[in-house]
């Protein structure tokens, strides 16, 4: 309980700092939506054209791309240091973190806000409106199946990130496992053969992130349901324990560091 | 010549200084290798539903090979926009300003010189993928025609970077400036989908944009070389890079009136 009221304390703080800079906090907001329209648009363009991939249409694509926005603008929001975990590592800065009685890896990751994740989550709830699929226990759904899909997407990132304890200055793989996680999200599931969607579902967990959430939205199965929970149980467990073994090889330089 | 010489050694610097984290440049040239391959699954698909082997003039070969150079050019462009935009914001642009060369051709040549080794590795990765997947690459004249076109690419991305980064003078945060200036190089550049699957009044409106001179010209030239296409992909650039480069100088000059740098 204690954790709780401390995590909305931390998310409170950040929202006023980057409210701070009013104009820029509220035009990465609207151009992040803009953004994500735009982005839609292709896809609207080849569905207009191709109708659709092995049973896939464009209605699926508004609910996977939702769902995908909406968890990805929520870790953003929430869990910004997610995306820098292996720079806070790697710079020494976990130093800071260490020198409070609270959790180590929930303060470092949710001590910034990314503004435009605000932009991502609300864009999420346009497509699941727009998807023509929507209902009211449709919408209870989405709004489960983002919690999930988010737990997960942050479990990966902090998974991939805290590889630094052992590897240290790691930018390009964890920008290209962000990369291809976010992709692979996007991109029909239909598309890929047994051996890919184990991957999907393992190794970049994409498959959690976008299909199976859109699956669970668009009708209950207890099968998805079960796949979306154990999937994120799972990569927390392995998150979290990844990290705290790492910490223990953690070391830095007494560098002063200032935490705005 | 001395003018010329002084940009050259800028861009040689940059360009040698690329080289200096060969595990880096290897790295981020690695990211090519499973956008690919997503691409392929899909439009291998595509086509088979389609229960064709040529869509409005382009095979899976053709649309293939068409992405790789997409890809190579898109993922090569340096962050130049981001860069300008802090100089003016943290004040550190008072350091370029003071220097005997142009602020605008000392960027020029520096984000050439970034984006070069860039833009080989992507190549030489995405290739090696596509080839793998569909074959041997286009004929030599489609590596010629696309480098030339890929040149007026290059510039016509840095007009327009240059831009965005100096709309800094104006407003706090250009980050939105540069999302949105990068879908329109996904939708109407035909960086994702080729403009010839679009509906044809799109085509239209695209065609004539500078995103499709940036992304859809070089990449249709390099798998489909005909003079016709050469020339009307060289005319477009040049018209926009015309009318882009006058804006740009006209933004530079009016920006550096609204500069105010305290201390130092």
């Amino acid at each position: 309980m204690s954790e709780i009221k401390f995590l909305l304390a931390v998310w409170k703080t950040n929202l006023l700092s980057a409210m701070e800079y009013r104009v820029a906090f509220i035009s990465q907001i609207i151009g992040m939506l803009l953004n994500d329209f735009i982005y839609f648009a292709i896809w609207i363009i080849f569905f207009e054209r191709f109708k659709e991939v092995r049973g896939w249409g464009i209605s699926d694509m508004y609910i996977t791309y939702g769902v995908l926005a909406s968890a990805f603008g929520l870790v953003a929001m929430l869990f910004g240091n997610a995306f820098t975990l292996s720079e806070i590592i790697n710079n020494g800065r976990l130093d800071y973190y260490l020198s409070f009685p609270r959790p180590v890896l929930l303060h470092a990751v949710s001590s910034r806000m990314i503004s435009s994740g605000m932009g991502d989550f609300t864009y999420g709830f346009l497509s699941y409106a727009l998807s023509g699929q929507y209902t009211w226990d449709g919408f209870l759904r989405f709004i489960l199946a983002t919690l999930l899909a988010a737990a997960v997407f942050a479990a990966f990132l902090i998974l991939v990130q805290s590889l630094a304890f052992w590897f240290g200055i790691m930018t390009n793989l964890t920008s290209l496992a962000v990369n291809a996680m976010v992709t692979f999200s996007i991109y029909p599931i239909t598309l890929f053969d047994t051996y890919a969607k184990l991957i999907l579902f393992t190794l970049i967990p994409a498959a959690l992130m976008g299909a199976v959430p859109a699956e669970f939205i668009t009708q209950f199965t207890w099968q998805s349901l079960a796949e979306l929970l154990a999937g994120a149980i799972a990569f927390l467990f392995l998150a979290v324990t990844i990290f705290r073994l790492g910490l223990r090889r953690y070391e830095s330089g007494s560098a002063i560091q200032v935490e705005v | 010549m001395k003018t010329f010489q002084k940009y050259w050694a800028i861009f040689q610097i940059t360009l040698i200084n690329s080289l200096a984290y060969p595990g880096e440049l290897i790295g981020r040239s690695l990211m090519i290798a499973p956008f690919m391959w997503i691409f392929y699954q899909l439009w291998k698909v595509t086509f088979s539903a389609a229960g064709t082997e040529s869509i409005n003039g382009m095979t899976l070969y053709s649309t293939m090979w068409y992405l790789m150079m997409a890809e190579t050019i898109e993922l090569s462009r340096p962050a130049l926009a981001r860069t300008i935009s802090e100089n003016v914001k943290d004040g550190s642009i008072a350091y370029l300003l003071n220097k005997p060369y142009s602020f605008l051709l000392y960027q020029f040549s520096n984000s050439m010189g970034e984006t070069i080794f860039r833009a080989l590795m992507n190549a030489i990765f995405g290739s090696l993928v596509i080839w793998w997947l569909v074959g041997p690459p286009p004929t030599p004249l489609g590596w010629l025609f696309a480098f030339i076109a890929v040149l007026g690419a290059w510039i016509l991305n840095f007009c327009i970077t240059c831009l965005i980064g100096l709309s800094a003078f104006l407003v706090e945060d250009v980050s939105p400036f540069v999302w949105i200036y990068q879908k329109f190089i996904f939708i109407l550049g035909g960086f994702l989908i080729p403009l010839d699957f679009y509906p044809p009044w799109l085509q239209v409106i695209a065609k004539a944009l500078p995103f499709s001179a940036m992304i859809y010209g070089p990449s249709k030239l390099f798998v489909a070389p005909t003079m016709e296409l050469f020339a009307n992909v060289l005319i477009l650039q040049l018209i926009w890079i015309v009318t882009l480069g006058a804006t740009l100088v006209f933004a530079y000059r009016r920006g550096v009136t609204y500069l105010t740098v305290n201390g130092g």
